[in-house]
């Protein structure tokens, strides 16, 4: 059982507001100085499903790829150090700036290099941006099956069964491998991990791959082949207005907020 | 400023010593003989050793043989199975210290005085013990040797301080006996054992008939002859004219006396042969754990050396333990002193010092002989040779994390044990080894990896404090003093105040100072004190670098646990500053006349030590000082203070766990700073402040007027700057505006 799974590191969901500031000129987020980035949570957790589907099964292994920049390699190292056998890093300008679907053609292409992949897991959806799209758009790419917003998995056979979160309760399904699921917080914490894998993983090498290595044109992936334009990014302007209702008795001061209500055609 | 009495000591921490009143009897007993000696001598007074009981002179020796022979293979059984152990690094480094340590806690016991009742009753037995031994040691050399001296004034005086401590001895015996018997004493019966008993009900035995022996030899050969010599035996000259009522013949009286001899003599050896086998070996084992006691700061933790090279990290099995860790274990007499100081305990939370030493104890006794064995045979370790967990099933995991590391069982131990770094050791092989931690615990050791500080969540900069001040000087090397704030006096709201408080005081008294603002990271206390020694080990060895790199030499910090680290765990990583809380600086600024507290404050308080400057770091007077030189403030001690006092909960990185037990350490601080009457709670300590802030509203109603908790720089910023001038703290989990 060869299980892939997809890690981004992303700029630290608890940044300071005051801290997080957005370049008007690039539509980019500027870095919050002295505040590292870090792996998605939702990530992490993912990885704690796949891991505990290999140690339940006895023999497997765990692959974390990452597509980013050199400083991805602490989120791989993360994922290593929880209890992951081999780590890749998609690392080439060509991937950068680009959309879910540039982002699930990589990381498919890179599953589809390592050949003998049976499940792919990946978070719900990455905790910086939320679009929660690359997931399915990887089993589109490899053609596979893919169940989303997992809160239990586990393998049964050939095939996996998954609890799913619905809007009002659970639903269990069950998928035939080879499959991709993404998973939620409601499966649980990832681990803490132990420092003699720490160490472990400090010494494991990162094997490094660009869109050549895996065949990709450079016009089809990041910014040249991204479908999704991003028009502008800010931060909305947060304000509050606060209008006391006059009147003499309670009476009066609902009668009056309901003329305010009316006239502002709120009801 | 007023100062109530219920102070347990006006400077060090200590309790009074009483070193005079405890000699003082012997030394008068001594004065006393030597006076009627001198004054009446008479030479020929002495007496037949082995009076009546010839056998005697073979019999003692085959019993001191037997004892010795004794005493050698308990002691072999013993150090075998410290032998396990690990090396102990360090333990002969200081001798002068660990030789006055051993005069001032394993002799004079300082430690057991802490209990009043319980020093006298225990210098009491045992004096009596080592001058009985002392008086039987000298009838053997008058015996056995060519030696002559038991004659004459010297043998009255002898006569006279035998009984002495023998009576002394059952004056002892006696206040014992009341105390397991008759008093409802509570903390001796949590772990009452058999052995308890027989060494008390013993011992008493052994003294009265010695007493009663004595008596029956006087009756038949002093009482009628010499009667002006047997008044100095005076406790057997008493009991011999009480027998000498009942009209027994000599031969009668002597048989009395054969039959008393055997069984003193007998019952005396036994006593003593019960050292092998129960806790009496705290007799040998308590002077030596006193040498054994570190003599650097109790605060500091042992630094895992070559940390990346270790087969198991922390201790997790029995043998991993310093063979001095295994030692003290047979040092401990079951006293319930360190439970019943534990702030943990009190709260009714399952952790007991007194068990937990006591329980590593008879896992040692369990698996010590198997490991060696095993040791002997392969070479090996042995670690797989016990099936029982030494974390988990031995020692549970929610008591190692239920520990404050305040330092309370080390500071009240009358064998010297040294709880805290055991406990430690064992949660370190928990959270590096197992990573077996509790959720909020593992949240606060990931926060500090990502992100540097343990405030998970905070939605505050280190700067935010800043926010008003224009002229905040960021330290570049020229100033004299780093003043550090800490992550807990920058990024947890209700501290802020503080920040600002120790700033506009430090900026007041014209100091020479800087801060370091964002480039601030944890100093790593909260990964140590949570057991994750190798994430302490990389932000030490950071911070000691950026110290050095920006020419750090003086540091003055707002919280007892940075200080702490700085001041006694740096060293370990070759970074050497000088290091003073704000309550040591800011007192010096007012005796040097820099500050001036000038506003009348008209607020009865009370104090809380913090166990990091207080107990750990013996700061007790500087924040005391300050508070005498606030007009108008007046302090009333709580029950608890000084070395005393009781952890507000927050400590060994408690601050960022849910507590399991029957009630909330914080809550039942807040309780006994609600009964001094006092309006303000003043503390040292951002941990202890919030603590405080959580605590106070669960056990006072709001309608009663709740006491307030303030950090002293806040209370003397009101003092120095006006009441007026001070801004509101935002108490806890009050969202800021």
């Amino acid at each position: 059982m060869h299980i892939v799974v997809c890690a981004k590191q992303i700029p630290d969901p608890e940044t300071p507001p005051a801290a997080f500031k957005i370049d008007a000129a690039t539509n980019k987020v500027v870095p919050a100085q002295g505040i590292a980035p870090v792996l998605s949570q939702f990530d992490g957790i993912a990885a704690e499903a796949a891991l505990r589907i290999k140690e339940a099964g006895g023999d497997g292994k765990v692959t974390v790829i990452s597509m980013g920049g050199e400083s991805a390699q602490a989120a791989i190292k993360q994922v290593l150090a929880m209890g992951a056998d081999e780590g890749v890093l998609l690392n080439d300008p060509a991937f950068e700036d680009g959309d879910s679907h540039t982002t699930a053609k990589v990381l498919a292409a890179a599953i589809k290099e390592l050949g003998d992949v049976d499940a792919v897991f990946c978070g719900r959806q990455a905790a910086d941006w939320d679009m929660g799209q690359v997931g399915l758009l990887i089993a589109e790419n490899l053609g596979w099956p893919v169940t989303i917003i997992a809160k239990g998995v586990a393998l049964e056979g050939n095939a996996l069964k998954v609890e799913r979160v619905l809007a009002d309760g659970f639903e269990k399904t069950e998928v035939n491998l080879p499959a991709v699921v993404t998973v939620s917080n409601e499966f649980g914490e990832p681990r803490y991990p132990k420092l003699p894998q720490i160490m472990a993983a400090a010494k494991k090498t990162v094997t490094k791959k660009t869109a050549a290595d895996l065949g990709l044109d450079p016009s089809e992936v990041g910014k040249a082949g991204a479908r999704l334009q991003l028009q502008k990014l800010f931060i909305p302007e947060k304000g509050a207005q606060v209008e006391f209702i006059e009147g003499e008795t309670p009476q009066e001061q609902a009668a009056n907020l309901v003329a305010k209500l009316k006239a502002d055609k709120a009801i | 400023m007023a100062v109530s009495t219920n102070r347990v000591n006006q400077s060090t921490g200590a309790p009074r010593r009483l070193v005079g009143a405890w000699w003082g009897p012997a030394v008068g007993a001594s004065a006393i003989g030597f006076y009627a000696t001198a004054t009446a001598p008479r030479d020929e007074a002495g007496r037949e050793i082995f009076f009546n009981v010839p056998a005697g002179s073979w019999a003692v020796y085959v019993f001191l043989a037997a004892l010795m022979g004794l005493l050698v293979w308990g002691f072999v059984r013993h150090a075998s199975l410290w032998g396990i152990g690990r090396p102990t690094p360090g333990l002969l480094r200081d001798i002068p210290s660990r030789l006055r340590n051993t005069a001032r806690l394993g002799l004079a016991q300082d430690k057991v005085r802490r209990d009043r009742y319980a020093g006298i009753m225990h210098w009491s037995i045992m004096s009596s013990i080592v001058v009985l031994t002392l008086v039987t040691a000298q009838v053997a050399v008058e015996a056995d040797t060519p030696l002559h001296f038991l004659y004459g004034d010297y043998y009255l005086f002898f006569s006279f301080y035998g009984d002495l401590f023998g009576v002394i001895g059952l004056i002892g015996v006696g206040m014992a006996l009341y105390r397991r018997y008759f008093a409802d004493f509570h903390r001796i019966r949590w772990d009452e054992r058999l052995e308890d008993h027989l060494i008390i009900l013993g011992l008493g035995l052994v003294l009265l008939t010695g007493f009663i022996t004595e008596a029956a030899r006087i009756q038949v050969t002093e009482l009628d002859q010499h009667p002006d010599w047997a008044v100095w035996s005076f406790g057997g000259y008493a009991i011999a004219n009480f027998l000498d009522l009942f009209g027994f013949s000599e031969s009668q009286v002597l048989t009395f006396h054969e039959w008393t001899w055997w069984f003193h003599v007998s019952a005396a050896f036994a006593w003593l042969g019960m050292i092998v086998f129960t806790r009496l070996d705290h007799l040998f084992f308590a002077p030596v754990n006193a040498f054994f006691l570190r003599t650097d700061a109790p605060g500091r933790l042992a630094k895992i050396e070559d940390i990346e090279t270790q087969e198991v990290f922390g201790v997790g099995y029995i043998q991993d333990f310093t063979w001095k860790q295994l030692f003290e274990l047979d040092a401990c007499v079951r006293c319930g002193r360190c439970t019943d100081v534990c702030p943990a305990n009190i709260a009714g939370q399952p952790l007991s010092p007194m068990h937990l030493i006591q329980d590593l104890k008879m896992h040692l006794a369990d698996v010590g002989p198997a490991i060696q064995q095993h040791r002997h045979e392969t070479g090996e370790a042995g670690r797989e040779v016990s099936t029982v967990a030494l974390t988990g099933d031995v020692i549970k995991d929610e008591t190692l994390w239920a520990c404050r590391t305040c330092g309370a069982c080390m500071q009240e131990c009358p064998v010297m044990i040294e709880h805290v770094p055991t406990i430690v050791d064992m949660r370190r092989f928990l959270v590096m080894n197992e990573a077996r931690i509790p959720a909020t615990a593992q949240g606060a050791l990931e926060n500090l990896e990502m992100r540097g500080h343990p405030w998970r969540g905070t939605a505050l900069e280190r700067t935010t404090w800043m926010e008003g001040f224009d002229d905040v000087p960021i330290f570049d090397g020229t100033q004299e003093y780093l003043y550090w704030v800490g992550c807990s006096g920058s990024l947890v709201e209700r501290n802020l105040p503080i920040t600002k408080a120790v700033f506009r005081l430090l900026r007041e008294s014209g100091a020479s100072f800087g801060v370091m603002g964002q480039e601030e990271t944890c100093n790593g206390d909260p990964a140590r004190r949570l057991g994750n020694e190798y994430l302490y080990q990389i932000l030490a060895q950071q911070l000691v670098e950026t110290f050095k790199a920006k020419n750090v030499q003086k540091v003055i910090t707002n919280c007892p646990h940075c200080f702490n680290t700085f001041k006694n765990e740096y060293p370990q990583f070759d970074g050497y500053f000088e290091v003073l809380h704000h309550t040591e600086f800011l007192n010096d600024r007012l005796h040097d006349g820099s500050l001036k507290a000038t506003h009348a404050i008209n607020a009865n308080v009370t104090y809380h030590d913090s166990c990091y400057l207080g107990r750990l770091n013996g700061v007790y007077d500087a924040p005391r000082q300050i508070l005498e030189m606030v007009p108008g403030a007046s302090l009333t001690e709580m029950q608890r203070n000084l070395s005393k006092g009781l952890c507000c909960g927050a400590g060994g990185g408690n601050m960022w766990q849910e507590e399991v037990g029957e009630r909330r350490v914080n809550q039942v601080r807040s309780e006994e700073a609600i009964r001094t009457g006092a309006d303000q709670l003043i503390s040292n300590c951002p941990f202890c402040i919030q603590m405080f802030e959580d605590g106070v509203p669960g056990v006072q109603p709001e309608e009663e007027g709740r006491i307030r908790p303030f950090d002293i720089a806040e209370l003397l910023e009101d003092a120095v700057f006006g009441p007026d001038k001070r801004e509101e703290p935002v108490s806890a989990g009050e969202p800021s505006a």
